[in-house]
C-alpha cells in the first residue's frame, strides 16, 4: 500500500498506515506529536483540535486519507519560534488547570480570532461550547481570548 | 547523595527529615487506609548556579499543588521565584506517602515545607556569616542572595557547598506571615508555559523506545468474564501483534492505539461473555432497596440529645426524601498507564493520585518486590478522585507482564473510562425536622442509604469509621439544634465505588441545605436569617470529635450574602439561593446563586462565593479552584450514571453531558483575610454550589427539586 503524504507543521511527512486511521492517532502514535489530545474519539470534546488549512478540525474525525495532501498545524507548530499571542494570553490569564484540554482550546481560539479578530462572548461560546474542559476553566478561556484580541492575535 | 558540590541537600535524603525533626503527622479521612499518616520528606536542592530544584510530593491534577507547594518552600527560603525548577517525587523510601486527595495537600505539608525552607535558609546564612566573620543576625536574605554588613553579598549558589557543612537547625525560625513576599501574591502556574505549547506532560503522552499500545476488551458487566472468543479476527487487523488474556479481560496489543482499538472491535464481535452475578443489576431496583434500607436499621454517624422522642413530641414535623444519582468522574484524559515489566524490575509511567499504592499493587501483579517497580508520576489530565484508584495501573502491569519485555501503553477510550469507572454512589436521603410551638427546630434527623465508598476503597472491608465517612457533611451540620440523629444505612452495590471531587459531602450537603431551606419557607423565615439564627453567636464548638469555628462560617455566609445583594429586587423569573458549609471542619464556604427559569430553561447566571481557608497561599490558584468547583457543581445538577442489565447506560459525553462554556455561570470570589493555618481549596467550593442553585430555583419558581439530575420535565 502506498504511503500517504501530508504536511504537518510545515514539514512534509510520509505515513504508511491504514487509510481510515484518524489523523489524531497518526499525529500521536506515528509522528510523535502528543500535544493533540484524545478525549472522546467521537467529535464531542474538542481536545484533538488541529488546523487543516485555515480551519479548525477535530483530528479524531479526519481520516489519514482525508488528511493526505493537506497542510496540518498542531499545537506544537502553532508558533514554531516562540509563542503565539493566544498562547501568551493563555499564560497571562493563568487559564490552565490540569491543562489537558488546553491545546485543543488554543487551536480553536486561534482559528476563531483569524475569522473574528474581536469576537463577542456569544461568538466565543459558539466555538468553545463545542469543547469540554472538565476543570471548568471557561471563564479564563473567555478572558484570554479577549486579551489576545486586544493585543491583535493574528 | 553523590555530589555535595552539585547539590545542597536539605531535606531530601532518607534521614534528613528526621534530622530536621520534620515529621509530618496528618490525619487522613477516617478509616482511609494506605495514607493514615502523611509524612513526605520535601526535597530541595540548590545548584551552584543558584537555581533551585524543588521536589513536589503531591500529584498535580489542576489544583495547583505544583505551584502552591513550591511557593511555600521558596517563601521561607527567600528563593528567586524565577529560578525555581520542579521535580515530581517518586515513591520510594524518602516518599512513602504521596497520596493526593481530600483537599489535604496544603494543610498536611505546609508546616514541613516551611520548616524545610527556613532551616535551609538559616544554613545558607550561617555559611555566609562564617566566611565573612560576622554574626548571622547581621545578615539577611532576599531573592536567593545573602546580604551582610558593608555591602557584602553572596548568592545561594555560591554558598551551597559551605551551607551543606552547617549544622541543621533544630527549630528554624519561621517568617511572620506579614513578612511573606511570595505567599499571598497571585502567582501563575509554573507548568503553564509548557501546557500551552503541548509539551508531553501527561500519562498518555509517554513514548518509550519500542513502545506498543494495548486496548483491553472488558465485559460491560462488572464481574463478567470471557467464555469464548476468536482472536484471528483481531490478529487480521493491520498493526495488531497479539491478543493476551489478563484478569480484567482480553488485551489487544498493537503498534498504535488505533490498531489496538480496531483489533478490539473485531475481537468483540467474536466474544461470548459469562456476565456473572451482576447481569441483572439496575438503578431502579437499587433505588427500591435504598428506600427500604431507610426504613430499617442504620449505623449512627452522630447523635445529639434524644431525637426520636423530640420528633414524636414536636408540634410539627417536616419530612422529605432527596435523591442523588451515580456519577462518573470523566477527567478529560481517559485512564491509561504505561508499563514495562522485565524479569529483574519494572517501570510504570502513570498519572496517579496514589503513587505508593499503585507501586505496591502493580509490583505484586508483576511478581516483583515493590522496590523493583519504579513509578514515574506524570501530570494528571484531571483526577477528581478517579486517579486514586489503582485498577488501571495494576491492569497495565498485568498486560505488560503477559505481553513481553517492551513498554506497553494501555489506553482506555471514553467508553471504557465511563463504563469501568469507580463510580460515586447513588444515595437516598430521608430528612425530618421537628418544630416546636414557636417554629424552632427541636430535632433533626438525616438518614442516608447507599453504597459505601469506604468499603470499596478497603477492598470489601467495613471500617468502624464507615458511617462517619459516608455521612460527612450531614453529621457535622453546623447549626445549633438540640437533638440530632444522623445515620448511614449501607446498601451493597456490585460496582466499584470511588471518591469524587468533594466526595460524599456533595450529596449530603445538597440534601441538608435544601431541606433547611424547606424549613425556612415552611416557617415563614428568610433562608439567610434562619441560618444566621441557627449558627448563633458562637465561636469554636465541638462537632462530634472535631472543632469548628462557627464565627468563621457565619462571616463567610454574611459576606457572600452581602456581596450578592441578598434580598434585593430581582427581575421576573429570577431567584437567589444560598448554602454554607465548613468543609471537613477546615474550609469555610458560602455561595449565593442567582438563577432564572424561563420557558422551563434553567440558567445559572452567577455564583458569589465567600471563603475562609486560613492564609491564602495563592489567590490566583484559589480563584481558579472556586471557578472549577462551581463548574463541577453545576455540571453535577444535570448528569447521572444509570445501570441497566448490569451495565452503564451512558458511554460518552453525548449520554453523560458535562458543563460547557455557554452554561458556565459568572463566578465572583471573596476571601476573608486570615492568619489561621491554610486549608484546602480543591473540593470545598463544590458541595454548597448545588443547594445554592436549587434553593434559587425554588425562590424563582416555587418548585422544590429534591431529585437529581434536574430533568427538563421538572421545570416545565
Ligand atoms: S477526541 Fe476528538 S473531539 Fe474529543
Ligand atoms: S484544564 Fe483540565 S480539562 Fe481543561
Amino acid at each position: 500500500m502506498p504511503a500517504f503524504q501530508l504536511t504537518v507543521n510545515g514539514r512534509r511527512r510520509s505515513v504508511d498506515a491504514d487509510p481510515e486511521t484518524p489523523l489524531l492517532w497518526i499525529l500521536r502514535d506515528n509522528l510523535g506529536l502528543t500535544g493533540t489530545k484524545f478525549g472522546c474519539g467521537i467529535g464531542l470534546c474538542g481536545s484533538c483540535t488541529v488546523h487543516q488549512g485555515d480551519k479548525a478540525v477535530r483530528a479524531c474525525q479526519v481520516s489519514l486519507q482525508e488528511a493526505a495532501g493537506t497542510a496540518i498545524v498542531t499545537i506544537e507548530g502553532l508558533a514554531p519560534h516562540g509563542l503565539h499571542p493566544v498562547q501568551r494570553a493563555w499564560i497571562e490569564e493563568d487559564v490552565a488547570q490540569c491543562g489537558y484540554c488546553q491545546p485543543g482550546m488554543i487551536m480553536s481560539a486561534t482559528a476563531l480570532l483569524a475569522d473574528h479578530p474581536h469576537p463577542t462572548d456569544t461568538q466565543i461560546d459558539a466555538v468553545i461550547g463545542e469543547h469540554i474542559c472538565r476543570c471548568g476553566s471557561y471563564p479564563r478561556i473567555r478572558k484570554a481570548i479577549h486579551r489576545a484580541a486586544k493585543g491583535g492575535a493574528r | 547523595m553523590t555530589s555535595r558540590r552539585e547539590f545542597l541537600k536539605i531535606a531530601g535524603s532518607a534521614s534528613a527529615g528526621l534530622v530536621l525533626g520534620l515529621r509530618l503527622q496528618g490525619k487522613a479521612r477516617p478509616g482511609a487506609p494506605a495514607e493514615p499518616v502523611f509524612h513526605p520528606n520535601a526535597y530541595l536542592a540548590i545548584r551552584p548556579d543558584g537555581s533551585a530544584l524543588l521536589t513536589v510530593p503531591k500529584s498535580e491534577m489542576g489544583q495547583g499543588v505544583r505551584t502552591a507547594l513550591p511557593m511555600v518552600l521558596a517563601e521561607e527560603l527567600d528563593l528567586d521565584w524565577s529560578r525555581v525548577e520542579l521535580r515530581q517525587a517518586m515513591p520510594g523510601p524518602e516518599f512513602q506517602h504521596l497520596g493526593t486527595g481530600g483537599s489535604t495537600s496544603v494543610s498536611t505539608t505546609w508546616m514541613i515545607l516551611r520548616k524545610a525552607g527556613a532551616a535551609a535558609r538559616e544554613m545558607l546564612v550561617a555559611a555566609a556569616a562564617q566566611s565573612w566573620g560576622v554574626a548571622p543576625d547581621q545578615c539577611h536574605t532576599e531573592k536567593g542572595t545573602v546580604f551582610g554588613p558593608g555591602g557584602r553579598k553572596a548568592s545561594y549558589g555560591e554558598l551551597a557547598e559551605a551551607a551543606a557543612h552547617q549544622p541543621v537547625p533544630k527549630t528554624p525560625r519561621l517568617k511572620a506571615p506579614k513578612a511573606f513576599r511570595i505567599l499571598g501574591r497571585p502567582t501563575r502556574r509554573l507548568d503553564g508555559p509548557k501546557i500551552v505549547v503541548g509539551k508531553p506532560l501527561f500519562g498518555l503522552d509517554v513514548r518509550r523506545p519500542g513502545q506498543r499500545f494495548a486496548a483491553v476488551l472488558r465485559c460491560p458487566v462488572v464481574g463478567g468474564t470471557p467464555k469464548a472468543w476468536d482472536a484471528s479476527k483481531a490478529l487480521a487487523v493491520r498493526g495488531v501483534r497479539a491478543v493476551v488474556q489478563v484478569p480484567t479481560g482480553l488485551a489487544v496489543i498493537a503498534e498504535g492505539t488505533w490498531p489496538a482499538f480496531q483489533g478490539r472491535e473485531a475481537l468483540a464481535a467474536t466474544v461470548r461473555w459469562d456476565e456473572g452475578p451482576n447481569a441483572a443489576f439496575n438503578s431502579q431496583d437499587l433505588e427500591n432497596q435504598m428506600r427500604s434500607a431507610l426504613q430499617g436499621p442504620a449505623d449512627p454517624a452522630r447523635k445529639v440529645g434524644a431525637a426520636a422522642p423530640a420528633l414524636a413530641a414536636a408540634a410539627r414535623v417536616l419530612e422529605a426524601e432527596y435523591a442523588f444519582p451515580f456519577q462518573s468522574h470523566t477527567p478529560m484524559e481517559p485512564m491509561n498507564a504505561t508499563a514495562q515489566v522485565r524479569s529483574d524490575g519494572a517501570t510504570l509511567w502513570l498519572g496517579t493520585q496514589n503513587p505508593n499504592t499503585a507501586q505496591v499493587r502493580a509490583a505484586a501483579a508483576a511478581g516483583l518486590e515493590p522496590g523493583r517497580m519504579a513509578v514515574h508520576v506524570t501530570l494528571l489530565g484531571g483526577g477528581f478522585g478517579r486517579r486514586s484508584g489503582t485498577d488501571f495501573s495494576t491492569e497495565a502491569a498485568q498486560v505488560a507482564k503477559a505481553a513481553g519485555p517492551g513498554p506497553i501503553q494501555v489506553v482506555w477510550d471514553r467508553t471504557d473510562d465511563i463504563r469501568h469507572d469507580q463510580f460515586h454512589p447513588a444515595t437516598l436521603h430521608h430528612l425530618k425536622a421537628g418544630l416546636d410551638g414557636h417554629g424552632r427546630i427541636a430535632a433533626w434527623s438525616h438518614h442516608i442509604a447507599g453504597g459505601a465508598v469506604l468499603r470499596s476503597w478497603l477492598e470489601g472491608q467495613k471500617s468502624p469509621g464507615q458511617a462517619e465517612t459516608e455521612a460527612n457533611g450531614a453529621w457535622d451540620i453546623p447549626y445549633d439544634i438540640p437533638a440530632l440523629d444522623i445515620a448511614f444505612a449501607e446498601v451493597q452495590v456490585p460496582v466499584p465505588l470511588g471518591w469524587w471531587r468533594a466526595i460524599e459531602i456533595v450529596p449530603n450537603v445538597f440534601a441538608r441545605e435544601c431541606f433547611l431551606d424547606e424549613v425556612a419557607h415552611a416557617t415563614g423565615k428568610d433562608p439567610l436569617a434562619l441560618r444566621l439564627e441557627l449558627l448563633g453567636r458562637r465561636g469554636r464548638v465541638k462537632l462530634g470529635g472535631e472543632e469548628v469555628d462557627i464565627a468563621r462560617l457565619r462571616r463567610v455566609l454574611e459576606l457572600a450574602a452581602e456581596k450578592a445583594g441578598w434580598g434585593r429586587k430581582l427581575p421576573a423569573g429570577h431567584g437567589l439561593g444560598l448554602a454554607c458549609h465548613a468543609y471537613d471542619r477546615r474550609t469555610y464556604m458560602a455561595e449565593v446563586a442567582e438563577v432564572s427559569v424561563k420557558k422551563g430553561q434553567l440558567r445559572v447566571h452567577k455564583v458569589v462565593a465567600a471563603v475562609d481557608c486560613g492564609i491564602v497561599l495563592n489567590p490566583e490558584g484559589l480563584a481558579g479552584q472556586v471557578e472549577g468547583g462551581v463548574a463541577w457543581g453545576v455540571s453535577a445538577l444535570f448528569s447521572q450514571i444509570t445501570f441497566e442489565k448490569g451495565r452503564t447506560v451512558q458511554e460518552n459525553f453525548d449520554t453523560f453531558p458535562v458543563l460547557r462554556s455557554p452554561d458556565m455561570p459568572q463566578v465572583e470570589v471573596h476571601t476573608i483575610a486570615s492568619l489561621e493555618a491554610p486549608s484546602g481549596m480543591g473540593e470545598p467550593p463544590v458541595p454548597v454550589c448545588l443547594p445554592a442553585v436549587l434553593n434559587a430555583v425554588f425562590a424563582a419558581t416555587g418548585k422544590r427539586l429534591r431529585r437529581l439530575p434536574i430533568l427538563s420535565a421538572d421545570l416545565a
